[in-house]
């Protein structure tokens, strides 16, 4: 019954015209961020980060967080038509969407994405509304040594979770931590790592480090390759699956929404990791594997549903632990911190208008993304063709005028430059920016803990073991970085033995 | 050999140990009162230690793999370094010939470098995005632009 009140409250707010315009806006910019692939939505959720500042909260996280799903429905756009990804979490829909196109079946690919991400959106909304109560109630027991142990954990889980080096991760991971520290101690006030430089008291911006990481390096990447966007000429009919293909696709969409769910609620998760998770278990459980690759709709249907269910997964640990599971949710996490809304256990209990009205938009946002991505696929085709000699130069100027806008200074925008290069390097050196995203906004939370811990328990570590739930954290934490370091010692001492041998 | 992550591994072991002796200076305190370069000193020792084991096993390798050079190999490595170049000129110039004229030219000069198109195209598009920017940004959304030296 409480539940259904808080359902009503929610579609109180997220109905109010303000909050029903920044739905459409974020679920609009989201698709079409989705469909162009020069720009990701950790990208252009930090270019309209600072925008969110002259908005209510609540607007601007309604508008955010649909921005994050919006985009996993677009990126299916161009998987299917141009076999590029839109976004990374659209990867695997290449292998069979294109396929798809190829044969004729763009439409059943397009709107098989399309249904699939509708329904494993609202059922992951609907896990959200079911698990952020207890989760929410749960985490008031949480004191400073919990909360040390839980970041500690999602800080690991990336590094578990990361798509390439795990010691990499964990370096992005470190390196991020102790660029949060640049800036004033927020015990002592005194300054770290500031070179002098007054600029630097405040630390280092979000902004220009997201826009930089995310946004300027993104473009510099794709300008030094020379990608060819043809458009497959084929006629786009029969948006709406056939009964057959409905019946190839309802096991992956329903399995996809559930292993999507349960990953994206892991801190350190992302959709990305979903959707090829899926894409292993459809091919792995189909009676004909051969057919994946070749245009199986099961290879669309389950990663899409896998991605667009993680999306709204990723939510939980973000409002009701005040853990963000990715990069995006990092910026929505700074977001919410700079209106003065600390993401967590209490937000449910202080800020229920927020909670439950972003909820209910995330309804009314799949709904609108639903009518947005079919009908008006013809626009989304028409939007691919912009040169991206025009498209490019735009991206990196809002960058410039986002970064900019927010403190009216020049410095950020030398920062972002210094990040954007620095980002650059990083991905052609094989490192992962979302990493270091995530230690850099939960930085000054883990230290706080840490700091606080410790001196309650006059400099003894026994205290976040004599804790049960930080216990938990900190033994699942030192189990997956033993796991992940285990293969990779095995490697070294095979090769230092082989060495060897050979001497 | 692992010739990238045996570079990257030190680069990184470069910034640990910078960032270890910052620490120090700040001052790491005790476990019972931790100070302001607590933190960062133990961040600092992880980075250097996962550094240490990249750059031991990428070392370790066999085979040779990974030149540095490779990794722009087949790409259009000149245009990267002219837009970084662009990019890093700009906020330079931003306070002096404000927004307008900055702006104008850096479209101009990155529309130009991206690829093939008719003389007009980079100044008309160019002319376009700064105008429409300029309304949105500064006049609706209320951005404050810098002006530079001509006022405008």
């Amino acid at each position: 019954m409480d539940l259904l009140h808080h359902i009503f409250y929610g579609f109180s707010v997220g109905l109010q015209p303000e909050n029903l315009l920044f739905c459409f806006v974020g679920v609009f910019l989201g698709t079409l961020v989705g469909v162009l692939p020069g720009i990701g939505p950790v990208g252009a959720s930090s270019i309209l980060l600072p925008a969110t500042f002259r908005m209510s909260p609540i607007s601007g996280t309604i508008m955010l967080a649909g921005i994050y799903y919006g985009a996993m429905y677009g990126g299916s756009t161009t998987s299917i038509l141009v076999n590029i990804p839109g976004e990374a979490a659209s990867v695997v829909t290449c292998l069979d969407g294109y396929q798809m196109a190829k044969q004729g079946r763009a439409g059943p690919a397009l709107g098989i994405a399309a249904f699939g991400s509708f329904i494993a959106g609202t059922l992951g909304v609907v896990g959200l509304m079911l698990f952020a109560v207890p989760l929410s109630e749960f985490g008031l027991k949480f004191g400073a040594p919990e909360f040390f142990a839980v970041i500690l954990l999602g800080l690991t889980l990336i590094t578990y979770l990361a798509r390439g080096s795990a010691i990499k991760a964990l370096m992005m991971g470190a390196f991020g931590l102790i660029l949060s520290c640049v800036g004033l101690d927020p015990i002592q006030a005194s300054p770290r790592m500031t070179f002098n430089m007054m600029e630097l008291w405040d630390g280092v911006g979000l902004i220009p480090v997201a826009m930089g990481l995310f946004g300027i390096s993104e473009v510099v990447i794709n300008i030094e390759k020379t990608p060819s966007t043809e458009i497959l000429k084929t006629k786009i009919k029969n948006l709406f699956p056939t009964i057959s293909d409905w019946m190839q696709s309802k096991g992956a969409i329903l399995r996809g929404t559930v292993l999507g769910f349960f990953l994206g609620i892991l801190p350190g998760s992302s959709p990305i990791i979903s959707s090829f998770l899926s894409y292993s278990i459809e091919k792995k459980l189909s009676k004909h594997p051969e057919r994946f690759g070749k245009g199986a709709i099961e290879g669309v249907a389950g990663p899409e549903s896998a991605n667009n269910s993680a999306s709204s997964a990723g939510f939980i640990p973000l409002l009701t632990l005040g853990i963000p599971a990715n990069a995006i949710m990092a910026l929505i996490f700074a977001a919410l911190l700079i209106h003065g809304m600390p993401p967590g256990p209490f937000l449910l209990k202080e800020h229920p208008d927020l909670f439950w009205g972003v909820v209910s938009s995330m309804y009314i946002g799949n709904v609108m993304l639903l009518i947005l991505n079919l009908p008006l696929i013809p626009l989304w085709v028409q939007v691919l063709k912009i040169p991206n000699k025009i498209l490019f130069p735009l991206i990196l100027l809002f960058c410039i005028i986002g970064s900019y806008s927010l403190k009216n200074s020049i410095f950020d925008i030398v920062l972002m430059m210094i990040f954007g290069m620095f980002g650059y390097f990083l991905r052609k050196f094989d490192y992962e920016g979302a990493p270091l995203l995530l230690g850099f906004v939960l930085g000054p939370i883990l230290e706080m803990n840490l700091r606080q811990s410790l001196i309650l328990s006059k400099g003894s570590f026994s205290i976040f073991f004599a804790r049960p739930i930080s216990a938990v954290f900190i033994s699942v934490a030192i189990i997956l970085l033993t796991t992940s370091f285990i293969p990779h010692l095995v490697k070294v001492k095979g090769k230092y033995e082989a060495l060897t041998k050979d001497d | 050999m692992n010739l990238r992550d045996q570079s990257s591994g030190l680069f990184w072991l470069g910034i640990s140990i910078f960032v270890c002796i910052e620490s120090i200076r700040s001052g790491i305190g005790a476990f019972h009162s931790p100070g302001s370069g607590f933190l960062p000193f133990w961040c600092g020792v992880i980075l250097a230690v996962f550094s240490l084991i990249l750059v031991t096993t990428s070392t370790l390798m066999k085979q040779w793999k990974g030149r540095i050079t490779d990794l722009w190999k087949g790409t259009e490595w000149n245009k990267v370094i002219w837009v970084l170049f662009s990019l890093f000129l700009y906020p330079f110039v931003l306070p002096f010939v404000g927004y307008l004229i900055a702006t104008f030219g850096l479209m101009i000069f990155l529309i130009s470098i991206m690829g093939r198109s008719k003389v007009w195209i980079p100044g008309v598009s160019a002319f376009i995005i700064v105008l429409v920017t300029y309304v949105i940004f500064h006049l609706l959304l209320d951005v404050r632009l810098p002006t530079g030296i001509l006022g405008f």
